[in-house]
């Protein structure tokens, strides 16, 4: 009998010591800065909520802005237009590789400053063919050089986009005019998709987006350039809250010798159809059949 | 003057006026596509520069009017035309510029053309380039890909191209992104 | 033994009762180990807690590396799951008596496998607490397109395939009863099918992304079997050693040996299966071997991998050696050495070594080398003191209820 009490004693004082040490394990936990309320951990996929439901989404999409970066911001859900199907066609005779489209799109989409972050990479690829393993990014000579030839990349909004496929929640998937998109608020941050892109088009949010209140852009959209949340998936979206109002994409205003060419496949006297019609267009890594939405091409 | 009058008045239907177009999917009325007009247009660089450093420019009129009385004053690099260097292929001044009228230009059919004109002139010998400008696959623009939503506008050629030495300077390329590369110090 | 079974539910409380008093009750021994597995567990949940709040930013990985040695465990957790189902086969599939009085520890070895394969896919996630999207129903499945659906639906299928037939027998045997076939024996069938599959869904998660030409090969499947069942005996043969000395459990030598044979011949398959790949990638050349390169001989100077790829090699090739020309008469102890070399030499070849130089070169051919750091460390080997935790808990209740020192009161 004594040697149970003995026992049970020990184990009560284990167990209590156990208890108080996984405690201190998880005190970390408190340095958690993200702004999780009840309403936005049960939130409904993007597809599942009605008109309603969004806006009030939005709303507090909103006020959180405002209460974590002190920023006023708009944060929009533009649509799809019927009739209104996007492409981008690069011409990699004229681009120079003074990478201008990736700052624009470093700043038009609210990216991390520290990372200087931006859905667009640009290479410095060796002429005579277009071999990637030639190719650079970390390039700060002046430019453009006489050997080489530059190609920008970023999300080739693919028919058959192999990063939708592989998503186990659908937290992103094809819009109506070909953008892909992101519900930032539904990923769960398992990075698949990042490993199954051939054109490193995705980017993770590894740490909470940080930007100073005055260079934030208030232009936003909530499947777009809205500040991301620590933890999920971001894509370039061909800057959806512009492009489905009309706009350019901020990378195509950005560029200095119009090597962007952007617009609707389905108007047949658009830029881009004249491009596809007139030049000898190509696309990245045919061959693993992803069916790009962006074009490459050379003059002749 | 015509070309640029099409280029500017046919963007509802995309420039080039020998070709067919059907008709539009989208329909309504459309924004204009205005060209940018350069500052640089009719101005040359004087030997004297402000407090940036930068020359001061001198418009072409101030010097000359319209009277062949200033005519050729000088060649490229001379005094007057010190900030003129030609590097522009096997032309001369009077491939571009009208000899009796130094505020004009001149096409090569001898037809006079004004400034503010002046693409139309670069057309004449870059027609390839011209072509794919027309269709918005050279040159740069910003504003709306949808013209029935909103203007836009275009780069001028002169805002690329310096008239006289067009080749594109080369220009120190913005940042890249700053990548984790977590191993990058220990293999130098 | 009683004359007549305990209630089979009335006495389930009292059950769980006794066994948390057996899972924390032993010899000094026996505290020391669970203290030092549970000191490593706590350190690993303070890492973890570190890397929730600040992102996976702290930890080594990279938009070019973005998986590491989260997934190269997760990876080699499945193996040893499915490779348990090789004490599984001999015991029900060909009768093999002695194989069938330890089967239990394979079953063990699957759930706390498992776990351990599980536990490394949350920690990798970047929003925990999203994980709910993944739930049919409630969330969005993105069933049957999703490979990383499948492997959801398979590995839990697994898990409770494994702890039910566990807790049947153990719970049976506790309350005195003979266990009824009927009850676990199809269940067991079934999971010989779901060892299989558990591990080829999870070589499909990586041998379908056209986009990563180094793991997007057919043979990747059959090379996670492969060194599935190398692994799987050999962890369950280090571990039948260690009951045999530590317990009263009988173990005899028949289980061991039978292990033995599949481990030379797995073995074997193993190493042929990797030479096989490497004959390809090296042979041909060109930008989609870029990787392979990089592994085995490091590329335009980045070479992070070159000593781990081949201490590896060394590791598998000298395990194989020793299977198959140690004696398990008077050899057992280099049979256990055997064992160890081939689950380090696994463990690098499916971890670093496959996950890894499937992201270097990128995608877009730049070379970004990633090593896991100190959080990763950390969190890792917590996660493997959870899953010995597990283990040695499920083979201490399996080892006290089946030598009858835990028993349900007679009814």
């Amino acid at each position: 009998m004594d040697e149970l009490t003995r026992r049970a004693a020990l184990k009560t004082g284990g167990a209590t010591l156990g208890a108080a040490a996984f405690a201190r394990a998880l005190a970390p936990l408190t340095e958690w800065e993200e702004n999780v309320s009840v309403d936005s951990f049960l939130q409904k996929h993007y597809k599942e909520m009605n008109k309603l439901e969004m806006s009030v989404v939005l709303a507090r999409l909103e006020t959180e802005a405002l209460e974590e970066h002190g920023v006023a911001v708009s944060i929009s859900d533009p649509r799809p237009t019927p009739g209104v199907s996007f492409a981008y066609a690069l011409n990699l005779s004229v681009c120079i590789g003074c990478r201008k489209c990736a700052v624009a799109c470093h700043e038009e989409n609210n990216h991390d400053r520290a990372t200087n972050n931006s859905y667009i990479r640009v290479l410095e690829m060796k002429k005579g063919g277009i071999d990637l393993e030639q190719g650079r990014t970390d390039y700060k000579h002046p430019v453009p050089d006489d050997d080489h030839f530059y190609m920008p990349v970023q999300c080739h909004q693919c028919d058959n986009a192999p990063c939708v496929k592989v998503c186990p929640v659908e937290a992103t998937w094809k819009e109506a005019d070909g953008i892909v998109v992101v519900d930032y608020n539904w990923c769960i941050g398992c990075r698949y998709c990042e490993a199954a892109c051939p054109y490193h088009a995705r980017r993770f949010n590894w740490q909470k987006p940080e930007i100073p209140a005055e260079e934030i852009n208030p232009d936003q959209a909530y499947l777009s350039n809205r500040i991301r949340p620590q933890g999920v998936m971001e894509k370039c979206t061909f800057c959806l809250h512009r492009t489905r109002n009309g706009r350019m994409p901020a990378c195509l205003e950005a560029c200095p010798t119009g090597a962007r060419v952007f617009g609707n496949l389905e108007d047949p006297n658009s830029e881009i159809r004249w491009v596809l019609e007139n030049k000898r267009v190509f696309v990245l890594k045919e061959d693993v059949g992803t069916r790009p939405r962006f074009f490459y091409f050379f003059d002749e | 003057m015509s070309t640029l009058l099409v280029l500017l008045g046919c963007q509802a239907g995309f420039a080039d006026p020998s070709r067919e177009f059907g008709a539009p999917v989208l329909e309504g009325e459309r924004f204009p596509t205005e060209v940018h007009t350069p500052t640089t247009l009719g101005v040359v660089d004087t030997p004297v520069t402000d407090v940036h450093g930068t020359p001061v420019g001198v418009a072409c009129a101030t010097c000359h009017g319209p009277d062949a009385a200033t005519a050729w004053a000088s060649r490229p690099g001379e005094p007057f035309h010190t900030g003129v260097e030609l590097h522009h292929g096997p032309i001369t001044c009077a491939s571009c510029h009208d000899p009796d009228d130094r505020t004009k230009l001149r096409l090569a059919d001898g037809t006079g053309l004004d400034l503010a004109d002046a693409m139309t002139l670069c057309a004449q010998c870059h027609g390839p380039q011209f072509r794919d400008y027309t269709h918005g696959s050279h040159g740069g623009m910003a504003g709306y890909w949808d013209t029935r939503r909103g203007p836009r506008t275009r780069n001028h050629c002169v805002d690329c191209h310096a008239p006289h030495a067009p080749a594109y300077a080369p220009v120190v390329p913005a940042a890249p992104a700053n990548d984790r590369t977590p191993l990058e110090d220990s293999h130098g | 033994m009683s004359s007549k079974p305990a209630h089979p539910i009335r006495s389930y409380p009292a059950f769980l009762w006794k066994a948390a008093g057996v899972a924390t009750d032993g010899n000094a021994a026996f505290y020391a180990w669970m203290t030092a597995l549970t000191a490593i567990f706590l350190v690993g949940v303070h890492a973890y807690a570190q890397q929730f709040a600040h992102g996976l930013a702290i930890t080594a990985m990279s938009d070019h590396v973005s998986w590491g040695m989260y997934i190269g465990n997760f990876t080699f957790a499945v193996g040893l799951a499915a490779g348990a189902v090789m004490m599984v086969i001999p015991a029900y599939l060909y009768n093999d008596h002695e194989m069938h009085d330890v089967v239990i520890v394979g079953e063990i070895l699957a759930i706390s496998a498992i776990v351990v394969s599980l536990a490394f896919v949350n920690v990798d996630l970047g929003r925990l607490d999203h994980a709910w999207h993944l739930m049919p129903v409630v969330g969005r499945f993105n069933w049957p397109i999703s490979m990383l659906t499948w492997d959801v639906v398979v590995l839990s299928g697994y898990l409770f395939l494994n702890l039910h037939v566990v807790g049947y027998l153990l719970y049976t045997r506790y309350r005195g009863a003979v266990p009824d076939p009927r009850w676990y024996v199809p269940f067991v069938f079934l999971s010989i099918l779901w060892a299989v599959s558990i591990h080829t869904v999870t070589a499909f998660l990586y041998s379908g992304l056209g986009g990563r030409p180094f793991w997007n090969t057919a043979i990747l499947a059959p090379r996670f079997i492969a060194s599935a069942f190398v692994t799987g005996p050999a962890f369950i043969v280090l571990a039948l050693q260690v009951v045999r000395r530590l317990t009263s459990f009988h173990v005899g030598d028949g289980p061991i040996l039978t292990l033995l044979s599949v481990l030379r011949v797995t073995v074997l398959l193993n190493l042929f299966l990797v030479g096989s790949e490497v004959f390809t990638e090296l042979y041909s050349g060109g930008s989609h071997t870029a990787s392979a390169r990089y592994l085995y001989f490091g590329l335009h100077g980045h070479h992070a991998l070159v000593p781990w790829i081949w201490s590896a090699i060394a590791m598998n090739i000298a395990a194989a050696v020793i299977f198959l020309s140690a004696s398990p008469k008077t050899q057992l102890w280099g049979i256990d050495v055997a064992c160890v070399l081939s689950l380090c030499g696994i463990w690098i070849e499916k971890g670093l070594g496959l996950i890894v130089p499937g992201f270097v070169p990128s995608t877009l051919h730049e070379l970004i080398e990633y090593l896991p750091n100190e959080i990763e460390w950390k969190v890792t080997l917590g996660i493997w003191a959870l899953g010995l935790l597990v283990f040695t808990v499920g083979l201490k209740l399996a080892v006290t209820i089946f030598t009858g020192r835990m028993r349900a009161e007679e009814a």
